[in-house]
């Protein structure tokens, strides 16, 4: 796998591949006692005059796939928007590897390592697939913060995008067609290997699945399992239908109305059948 | 809070207050209170059109050209008296507020902005093109005097401030009551959300082309008072900078609001004025004393804007809620649509067109379809 | 027949200067959602500070350059101080910050360079051009207006389609959100866009001016007529803002043209207003409307 832009190996390439290894490391600092990739504490955000969270703590273990859960207006996308930056935490802290990053802009947050997919297809869909995915390499340094020579600079994105292109054939095919003209599928697709490009150490994923064919679904929540185990990426994964959710997921988290009411690894989630028929509606 | 007795009690309570300036200030502030009552006039129907409607005019200073023109030949040619003239006026500036409420109806955002710009600036030109019915550049002489009742010694300014702030006060109490009633109810929720306000069965194209219509008679009511007041109806005063400065009155004053109406007005005929005093006494040089008070005016328009983005009503509002705390039975129509978010403190994005709010469940329509540029 | 090519060249060479004003209100709206009323005033301006370098320097093309350089701050200086703010407010403020700002250039000015109308040179020869013996009915001035506003929109174009930076500029306009969520500093991205609206403008500013004469309210007509070109070809769309200058610039030169006397001078507005009116009823969106996806 390809070094991320600063050179180093950090982040998202080389973790363990056994399914064991990744369960155990699933909540928080686990044996390493390192810091987990990703820790909201008692977030309060809103939306104008409507508090949406009212103090949400979420931990998302390295490598291992959270679901966050709830019914609709619990208070999901809204959690996910104010890690990313897209609205600002009015209490409460969103840490990073250990750094507070609570109340940077989605610019920052991005080129810190959070990479958000917001729900709905967030492609462009005025710009070709290449375009697209080259807007994901927006977040890497520039060339005069590198003082790398241009060439070099130019070589390594075009590596990246044949890299992306490799993982994800029906992109390549359609590489220079306009966004528009993909199917749901693949437009989600496109839109998690934009963020991949981010390169990042956390990946959002809103309702990744949300509009889906069933069988379409299916691919898309393979792709996200991949993605955990064979780059070890920490995968924050928001979704309505918690029954598919739990079935690739690690731990869990349950929303209800802006808090918390649950917080365990999938298999008990998914056992708690009270639970289920309160909060999950199945 | 505004019920119609309240609403008439503080008509009343301004009607008195205009009399009493009327007869204590010189003849200087009786024409300025008669200017300011034209502004309220046309400036009442735009923000009704553009706050509560949803739809942006910057030709309504065309309406009031016409209503001005009307009365001038009417009042030339066939000598009426002044309150049929005013009658005939508002009826022909509502047709031709029909007129182009019809062709409007289908724009929007900036599209009706260039439709109502373009109004403006063209239609005084019919004046120049005619200039034997409309006097071109010369403009037509208008004639109005005092009514013998009064006596003979009763200024005539005087008399054109109680005319003219009557006629705003009328049609204050009008708008109003009109936007209490179920006619404003649908024009806002045509405002937020024309799809929703179909489904719920309100005629769209309707309730638009009535917001025209009413807004066109306004402004063609208060181009009938300019006429009388300043005596001459000539296209210079009908300009493209009327209609902006209508628009200006109205959203610096607070958008979709009345009293904000007043306010507005009060900006546009006073800070000019003002600062041409300041400048004059200074003995500023005519280039520079000249545009000073142009100067100013911009100055004061961004910074008002900056920094009560409800406009001077709604800073009162602020104002009023931190000292007296909210007001839980205020039934002041909304002037900002229902889905507002009122960003900044919430929002880091510059999210172009898309307003950043709660998520919809996955079952309702989503619609974002663009908006008029309203508050 | 000779009056035919003049009428039409003539109108083409007034029509790219509504075209250059067209396209910079149509950056500045995808950009930012915003229409500039002061576009115009900005223009003027700019030249102001034209004339006064070639006053002192006695160079045209001195002043040239400063005036486009001029545009670039102004337009952004315009956006960090006083467009920013309205970003996040109801869409109306930005109307009226715009058309106080429009307002304070112009008392500017008046206090800086006076009120009086001032003659503008044009960059070339304003005689006409002969070819044999027949004349062409348009100068070499008229040939360059229509080389320069094409160039730069060409420059322009390119710049969008093939740079990483116009990609920046383009996914900002069609969704903000995903630009800034992808990293892209979309505040600068901004910035840049109002620069090089205010750079379009200036542009327009000197290529007008000659015929124009420059005072205050010189550019007032002319960004009416730009708007007008931009609401015509549709305000997303920049080939749009270009179809629609031509198509404006055109109509009402063969109506000043054809339309004999003083009514035909006067009808111009009233003939720019038909044409908006006609090309709304039937796109109300412009005629370039499709150039835009609605996300539903």
């Amino acid at each position: 796998m390809s070094n991320g832009p600063d050179g180093s190996s950090a982040g998202a390439d080389h973790i363990p591949v056994s399914a064991d290894d990744t369960a155990r490391e699933g909540d928080g600092a686990g044996l390493t006692g390192r810091a987990a990739p990703l820790e909201v504490q008692d977030l309060v955000a809103g939306y104008g005059g409507v508090t949406a969270l009212h103090g949400v703590t979420v931990t998302a273990g390295a490598g291992a796939i959270t679901a966050v859960l709830g019914a609709n207006g619990a208070g999901k996308t809204t959690l996910l928007r104010a890690v990313s930056g897209m609205i600002k935490p009015r209490r409460g802290r969103v840490l990073l590897d250990g750094t507070d990053v609570a109340g940077r802009g989605p610019e920052q947050i991005v080129r810190a390592g959070i990479a958000h997919v917001p729900e709905g297809h967030g492609v462009i869909a005025e710009l070709t697939v290449e375009e697209n995915l080259r807007i994901g390499m927006m977040s890497w340094p520039s060339r005069l913060a590198r003082r790398r020579a241009p060439e070099s600079q130019r070589a390594d994105r075009a590596a990246a995008l044949d890299e992306e292109f490799a993982r994800f054939k029906p992109l390549a095919d359609r590489r220079r067609k306009l966004a528009s003209t993909l199917s749901g599928g693949e437009r989600q697709m496109l839109v998690i290997a934009r963020a991949l490009l981010a390169r990042p150490r956390v990946l959002l994923l809103d309702e990744p699945s949300l509009g889906l064919a069933p069988r379409v679904m299916a691919q898309v929540m393979d792709l996200v399992v991949r993605l955990s185990r064979e780059r070890g990426l920490t995968i924050v994964l928001v979704e309505q239908n918690a029954r598919s959710a739990l079935s690739i997921a690690d731990h869990g988290f349950v929303l209800n109305l802006g808090r918390v009411v649950a917080s365990a690894d999938a298999p008990t989630l998914a056992a708690d059948v009270a639970l289920r028929h309160h909060y999950l509606g199945f | 809070m505004w019920t119609l007795p309240r609403r008439l009690g503080v008509i009343i309570v301004l009607a008195a207050i205009v009399v009493f300036l009327s007869v204590k200030l010189n003849a200087f502030r009786d024409y300025q209170i008669a200017e300011i009552a034209v502004y309220v006039t046309a400036i009442a129907g735009l923000t009704v059109l553009t706050g509560l409607s949803g739809q942006i005019s910057l030709g309504n200073g065309a309406f009031m050209a016409i209503g001005a023109y009307t009365t001038a030949l009417l009042l030339l040619h066939l000598s009426w008296p002044f309150y049929a003239v005013l009658v005939v006026a508002a009826a022909i500036t509502a047709v031709s507020g029909a007129v182009v409420g019809i062709a409007a109806a289908r724009l929007r955002g900036p599209y009706l902005a260039g439709a109502t710009l373009m109004l403006g600036v063209a239609l005084p030109s019919i004046a120049y093109a005619w200039p034997g019915v409309f006097g071109g550049d010369q403009g037509l002489n208008v004639v109005f005097t005092t009514p013998s009742f009064l006596g003979a010694n009763f200024p005539l300014t005087r008399w054109q401030a109680w005319v003219c702030a009557a006629v705003a006060l009328v049609t204050l109490l009008l708008l109003g009551n009109l936007g209490h009633s179920r006619i404003g109810r649908n024009w806002r929720a045509v405002r937020d959300d024309d799809v929703a306000a179909a489904l719920d069965g309100v005629n769209v194209a309707a309730a638009r082309i009535r917001a025209f219509v009413v807004s066109a008679t306004s402004a063609g009511l208060a181009g009938a008072l300019l006429a009388i007041l300043t005596g001459l109806v000539a296209p210079g005063a009908y300009t493209i900078t009327l209609s902006i400065a209508l628009l200006t009155g109205a959203v610096i004053g607070g958008l979709g609001s009345l009293a904000g109406a007043l306010w507005g007005s009060l900006v546009i005929v006073l800070v000019p004025t003002y600062a041409t005093d300041v400048a004059t006494s200074h003995g500023l040089s005519s280039s520079v004393g000249a545009n000073i008070p142009i100067v100013a005016y911009g100055v004061v328009l961004i910074l008002v804007m900056l920094v009560f983005p409800q406009g001077i009503q709604g800073g009162l509002r602020r104002i009023m809620i931190a000292f007296f705390g909210p007001n839980q039975k205020s039934r002041t129509w909304r002037t900002a649509p229902a889905n507002n978010v009122t960003p900044s403190a919430d929002t880091l994005l510059i999210s172009g067109d898309e307003t950043l709010s709660p998520p919809e469940p996955p079952d309702k329509p989503t619609s974002q379809h663009e908006k008029e540029g309203t508050s | 027949m000779a009056e035919f090519l003049q009428l039409t060249l003539s109108g083409i060479s007034f029509g790219m200067v509504y075209a250059a004003i067209a396209l910079s209100l149509v950056l500045i709206w995808r950009g930012t959602r915003v229409l500039n009323y002061a576009q115009g005033g900005m223009a003027m301006f700019t030249t102001f500070i034209a004339i006064e370098v070639i006053y002192r320097t006695h160079n045209y093309w001195a002043g040239f350059v400063v005036a486009l350089a001029a545009g670039l701050v102004l337009g952004a200086i315009c956006e960090l101080t006083v467009i920013r703010p309205t970003l996040s407010r109801p869409p109306l403020n930005a109307v009226i910050v715009t058309i106080g700002l429009l307002i304070l250039l112009e008392g500017l000015a008046g206090i800086l360079f006076g009120g009086q109308f001032r003659s503008f040179p044009a960059a070339f020869s304003i005689t006409g051009l002969k070819v044999g013996g027949t004349a062409l009915g348009v100068s070499r001035f008229d040939v360059f207006v229509v080389a320069a506003v094409l160039a730069t929109t060409l420059v322009l174009a390119v710049v969008f389609k093939y740079t990483s930076a116009g990609l920046r500029m383009r996914a900002t306009a069609f969704n903000a959100t995903i630009a800034q969520l992808s990293g892209i500093r979309v505040a600068r991205v901004l910035t840049v866009g109002w620069a090089l609206a205010g750079l379009l403008g200036a542009l327009a500013g000197v290529l007008v001016s000659p015929s124009t004469f420059l005072y205050p309210n010189s550019m007032d007509i002319i960004f009416v007529y730009g708007f007008t070109a931009a609401v015509i070809g549709g305000l997303d769309s920049p080939a749009g803002a270009v179809v629609g200058g031509l198509l404006l610039g055109l109509a009402l030169s063969y109506v000043g043209g054809y339309v004999g006397g003083s009514v035909g001078s006067e009808l111009t507005s009233l003939v720019a207003f038909g044409i908006l009116i006609a090309v709304l009823m039937i796109r109300p969106d412009g005629l370039f409307a499709g150039a835009r996806m609605r996300r539903v």
